[in-house]
């Protein structure tokens, strides 16, 4: 695949991103650390014929865009933890309605206003679980800039595969740090794009929500001659509202499944010098950065550390993990929060003993930090 | 070449993010990487800043300036000189403006610190006190020489407005006149 060099920031590389795949509609509301991504889109949508809406608030941000999403379009959100807050209700109603939708999230530091302009991954249990019920997150983590591209060109894709909002997380520091990427061309993009599904037969035989057990709903963009009904409810093959005991747990059973099932579709990771790795570092986003470096000091040092970068979040590439987890003796989590994902790593490594980096004053960690825990281990 | 690291030091407002980017962009052109990353508070104006840029042949993962291996810095705000000198590696560049930063006899001791009027340069020199992140340009790339002139004005220009370039060009001359006034001073 040819690639091209641009020179950007993150949060602009999401924004640039997002139209190559196709987002015509853009609704949020400016907050720090990631306001960066709406000025820039609102640049670059009307020059496609797309929308980018500055809504009162970040309620109203999100709500636009899931609004975008029901009548058919490729539609984003950005955002940081508290607009996550805040429209986490939203949230659960497009996982409920299975309205596609991408969700770019430039961490802080939090809970509540927190650090508005230093760096953190405290949103990685929110990215996991904003709203209430059962459903399955599906969330991507760029850990560098060329991510902040192909990572929001896969939510777009993976979005209007599984019918559901896809988080992007990026953190502070990759968001706003400034240099080369190698990313794709548009054309390659452009041809990747995989376009949600339709059904073209009669319209008194479509019902949006009758669908395998493992597949999502089927929504037609509106004002197509297709009528169907958008509810937060419990819901009908139609979608309108039901108690009916076995209609209500197929349809929960099924959001759960539709990801569940197809996890292999979304499994993504890097792995750097884990081969023949004594001590194995897991870490993701911009702190991943710091654990290469890490890991270079300590090879010229003569240890054998190595690291696990998950690149989807969620679901968590849990079997490699576990792989890797019986093998390697030492495991590090080194994360800007109090080990969020040091637990899904304890579960999905069935071992307890994770050793743990953390940090949440805002400043980033550093490589010697990394170094000197991983000697004292 | 081995890493260089800089670090440009101000209160928000300045306009100190520039000159990283244009570094950033102009090593990246010479076929190597070059990051450029900036702290700020959550005050609009008025709070400490600092950018990072990290410039290298090979490719480089942490964004920001290891403290101890700076190897040049400069400061047109007391509280953030204050703040961020102790990451500079002792016996590293300095570069303040005295109107604005009052350094320590300890600090000249530890660090070869250097005066040039970069705010007085800008606004009485050059004529407009917005050039002062081109000056700074000018007398990093002087002192530490990670890029030619050539690369570096052409993408400076590259990056502002037409009409402004003649300006720019002007804030670069002068930049350069200054830092190379102090080399030959410091060397005496």
């Amino acid at each position: 695949m040819a690639l091209r060099e641009i020179i950007s920031t993150g949060n602009d590389l999401a924004a640039i991103a997002a139209v190559d795949a196709g987002c015509r509609f853009f609704g949020g509301y400016p907050i720090t650390p990631s306001s960066e991504v709406m000025h820039t889109i609102s640049d670059l949508l009307p020059a496609v014929g797309g929308t980018a809406i500055q809504m009162e608030d970040e309620i109203a941000g999100v709500a636009a865009a899931i609004g975008a999403g029901m009548a058919g379009v490729r539609t984003m959100t950005a955002t940081s933890g508290p607009g996550i807050s805040l429209k986490a209700e939203n949230l659960g109603l497009a996982q409920m309605a299975e309205v596609p939708l991408v969700v770019v999230d430039v961490m802080r530091g939090g809970p509540s206003t927190g650090l508005p302009t230093r760096v953190s991954q405290g949103d990685i249990r929110q990215s996991k679980n904003p709203s209430h019920g059962d459903y399955k997150s599906i969330t991507l983590c760029a850990g560098n800039l060329a991510e902040c591209y192909t990572e929001v060109v896969r939510a777009f894709n993976l979005a209007d595969r599984f019918m559901q909002p896809v988080f992007v997380l990026l953190d502070e520091t990759i968001g706003h740090m400034h240099g080369k990427a190698m990313i794709p061309t548009e054309e390659d993009v452009k041809a990747g794009i995989v376009p949600r599904k339709t059904f073209e037969g009669p319209a008194e035989e479509y019902f949006p929500y009758e669908c395998a057990p493992d597949q999502p709903a089927v929504l037609n963009p509106m004002f197509k001659g297709y009528r169907y009904h958008f509810t937060g409810l419990h819901h009908d093959k139609k979608g309108f509202p039901t108690e009916e005991i076995e209609t209500c747990r197929k349809l929960i059973q099924r959001l759960e499944d539709k990801v569940e099932m197809h996890k292999d579709e979304l499994e993504s990771y890097e792995e750097f010098h884990v081969e023949d790795a004594e001590i194995l570092i897991v870490a993701y986003g911009s702190v991943s950065l710091a654990a290469k470096e890490a890991i270079r000091h300590l090879r010229e040092a003569g240890i054998k550390a190595g690291l696990f970068r998950p690149i989807t979040i969620w679901p968590s590439p849990a079997e490699r993990m576990y792989e890797l987890g019986k093998k390697i003796p030492k495991v590090l989590c080194v994360e800007l929060n109090i080990g969020q994902y040091r637990e899904e790593v304890q579960r999905a490594m069935s071992r307890l003993d994770i050793e743990g980096l953390f940090k949440v004053n805002g400043r980033p960690i550093s490589p010697y930090e990394i170094v000197n825990k991983v000697k004292e281990l | 070449m081995a890493r260089t690291l800089m670090r440009f030091t101000g209160v928000g407002g300045q306009g100190v993010l520039l000159a990283g980017e244009i570094f950033a962009a102009a090593k990246i052109k010479t076929g190597g990487y070059g990051l450029k990353t900036a702290t700020y508070t959550s005050q609009v104006r008025g709070g400490p800043t600092v950018v990072d840029i990290t410039l290298d042949d090979d490719e480089i993962y942490y964004p920001y300036a290891n403290d101890g291996e700076i190897d040049f810095m400069l400061s047109v705000a007391q509280k953030s000189y204050d703040l961020f000198k102790d990451g500079v590696t002792k016996g590293g560049t300095i570069v303040v403006d005295p109107f604005l930063v009052k350094p320590s006899d300890e600090d000249r001791k530890n660090w070869n610190i250097i005066e040039i009027p970069i705010i007085t340069i800008a606004k009485e020199e050059v004529g407009n006190v917005i050039t002062q992140s081109v000056v700074a340009l000018a007398i990093a790339n002087t002192f530490m020489k990670p890029l030619d002139k050539e690369t570096l004005v052409t993408t400076m220009l590259s990056k502002v407005p037409a009409k402004v370039h003649d300006v720019n060009k002007k804030a670069y001359e002068l930049g350069e006149k200054y830092a190379n006034e102090a080399l030959a001073k410091s060397a005496a």
